[in-house]
């Protein structure tokens, strides 16, 4: 759990970079330089009513004096960049969180592969500017429709030479994982797109180590055969026990009983409302844990659990 | 852009000298006399976790806070605990301390600048540890001194700065309004009589 400072930035610069993606830069109206960050962070844009969502950094991790962020208008969505194409000008304020980083780049490859789906492409800037500058070996595999269709094609041309290979469906072959290559244990892969991309190249790589294959989906597995069922869960710091029903997570159940808890996508994929827990069988249901930290760490937004669970609280 | 607010009510505030740090100092003789300070900064929150933004001047009303703070608002990270915290100072001398790595608690200085420390007033040549039950005018306004401030765990991740051991004992006084009114940056503060 930790708390974000949340910034009222001005919106310096804004194109779109295709018909349906809006790519803007964000600066501090007061302070020259914005919080720290590192390539795979993302922000949190808070809408006026209260929804946030989350969109990855894809400027220059090593630029503070500003951030950029790219947002496709998915109208099929749940309306956070419709608000956004609709409401943001040069010159708007928007309320952005400090980064966090659930997509960290790891210095310890020789060679990287990194893979993007349309607009998954935004951590994967980031990560081929950062890998650029420490000297390392990588390839960018961008999977796309068509050129005039794939975000940030210029700016990832200019950086990436040579490195960038794409894959634009409607003119040529799709992304075959095969071109990743056999395993090497210095290779760290990056996969950031639609569920589909990233089922098709984790089953491709199933027999790699963990620890190299690193992805990230930005939406909720919709499993439609989950049904959730009550439980119990207790608070281990004061022995309180609350009934969380089928119809509520435990974030809601705690704010019922007057725990203070921050949250921010609420569908298991930013990490904000991580909380430790001791015994009892829990139903995870996250985008966002490491298998290595689901023993004593569940996300309250979405993590149920069997009959009962004890919270580190 | 409007700060998103949910529906909920404002936070339950105690009186300052019904705490039960004020209500014992309250009824004692003592703490510290024959200082004058001076009122350096203004900052409010809109919401929780929302940057500080200066201020030039503000309004304070008894009973609830400064206009444009979240706990007038109703919007800032509280427990419902009913607490004084319609005003919070903090000591300038604190920060500079701080500044110099005094004491040498971190590894080196931390800058801790007014706009960050989430205290609404930062004051200079005032002994806040003192003010406890005690009554000061900061302007027209009138405070009651009612408990020391506590650092938190919330500022230390907020700011990404290992402040909690460094701010012991030295994170500010929480205050209630006595007299209603607007504060000017400069304003002097003095203490008054029970």
């Amino acid at each position: 759990m930790t708390a974000r400072l949340i910034m009222k930035l001005r919106v310096e610069k804004m194109r779109f970079t295709t018909p349906d993606v809006l790519h803007m830069q964000l600066v501090h109206p007061l302070r020259p330089a914005l919080p720290e960050w590192s390539a795979g962070a993302h922000v949190d844009l808070r809408m006026p009513d209260g929804r946030v969502r989350q969109y990855s950094l894809c400027g220059d991790p090593d630029d503070s004096s500003k951030y950029e962020i790219a947002i496709k208008r998915e109208a099929a969505g749940r309306g956070g960049s419709i608000w956004s194409h609709e409401n943001i000008r040069e010159g708007s304020e928007v309320h952005i969180s400090a980064p966090r980083n659930n997509l960290p780049l790891s210095a310890k490859g020789e060679r990287y592969i990194l893979i993007a789906g349309g607009i998954g492409i935004t951590p994967l800037l980031s990560m081929a500017r950062t890998l650029k500058r420490w000297g390392k070996d990588f390839t960018l595999h961008y999977c796309a429709r068509s050129a005039s269709a794939a975000p940030l094609l210029a700016e990832l041309r200019d950086i990436c030479g040579p490195s960038l290979q794409c894959w634009f469906s409607g003119s040529g072959p799709r992304f075959d994982p095969a071109a990743i290559g056999p395993y090497n244990k210095d290779t760290h892969v990056y996969i950031c797109g639609p569920q589909r991309l990233l089922d098709a190249v984790q089953s491709a790589l199933s027999e790699w180590p963990e620890d190299q294959v690193h992805g990230e989906v930005f939406q909720m597995t919709v499993d439609e055969n989950f049904k959730p069922e009550p439980f119990e869960a207790t608070v281990v710091s004061t022995g309180a026990r609350f009934l969380v029903p089928a119809d509520k997570s435990l974030l809601d159940v705690l704010r019922d009983n007057d725990f203070v808890m921050p949250s921010s996508c609420e569908m298991g994929v930013c990490g904000a409302c991580e909380c430790g827990y001791r015994d009892g069988v829990v139903l995870h249901r996250d985008k966002v844990l490491p298998s290595s930290k689901r023993q004593d760490r569940l996300m309250l937004c979405v993590s149920r659990a069997r009959v009962s669970v004890t919270l580190d609280l | 852009m409007n700060v998103y607010a949910p529906p909920r009510p404002p936070p339950k505030m105690t009186e300052a000298f019904e705490h039960p740090a004020g209500f014992i100092a309250a009824r004692k003789a003592g703490g510290a006399t024959q200082w004058r300070g001076k009122l350096l900064h203004i900052h409010v929150a809109p919401s929780a976790s929302y940057e500080m933004e200066e201020l030039q001047e503000a309004e304070c009303v008894a009973g609830r806070g400064i206009i444009g703070d979240r706990y007038y608002n109703g919007t800032g990270t509280y427990s419902p605990k009913p607490d004084v915290r319609e005003v919070t100072l903090i000591e300038q001398e604190a920060l500079d301390a701080l500044s110099r790595n005094d004491p040498p608690l971190q590894d080196g200085p931390i800058t801790l600048e007014p706009r960050d420390h989430r205290r609404n007033l930062t004051v200079v040549g005032v002994p806040l540890n003192h003010l406890v039950g005690r009554r000061f005018r900061v302007g027209d306004v009138i405070l009651r001194g009612g408990r020391l401030n506590f650092p938190c765990k919330y500022l230390e991740e907020l700011l990404g700065l290992p402040l909690f051991l460094p701010l012991y004992n030295r994170s500010g006084l929480n205050c209630g309004i006595e007299r209603s009114g607007i504060i000017r940056l400069g304003d002097a503060i003095e203490l008054l009589d029970q």
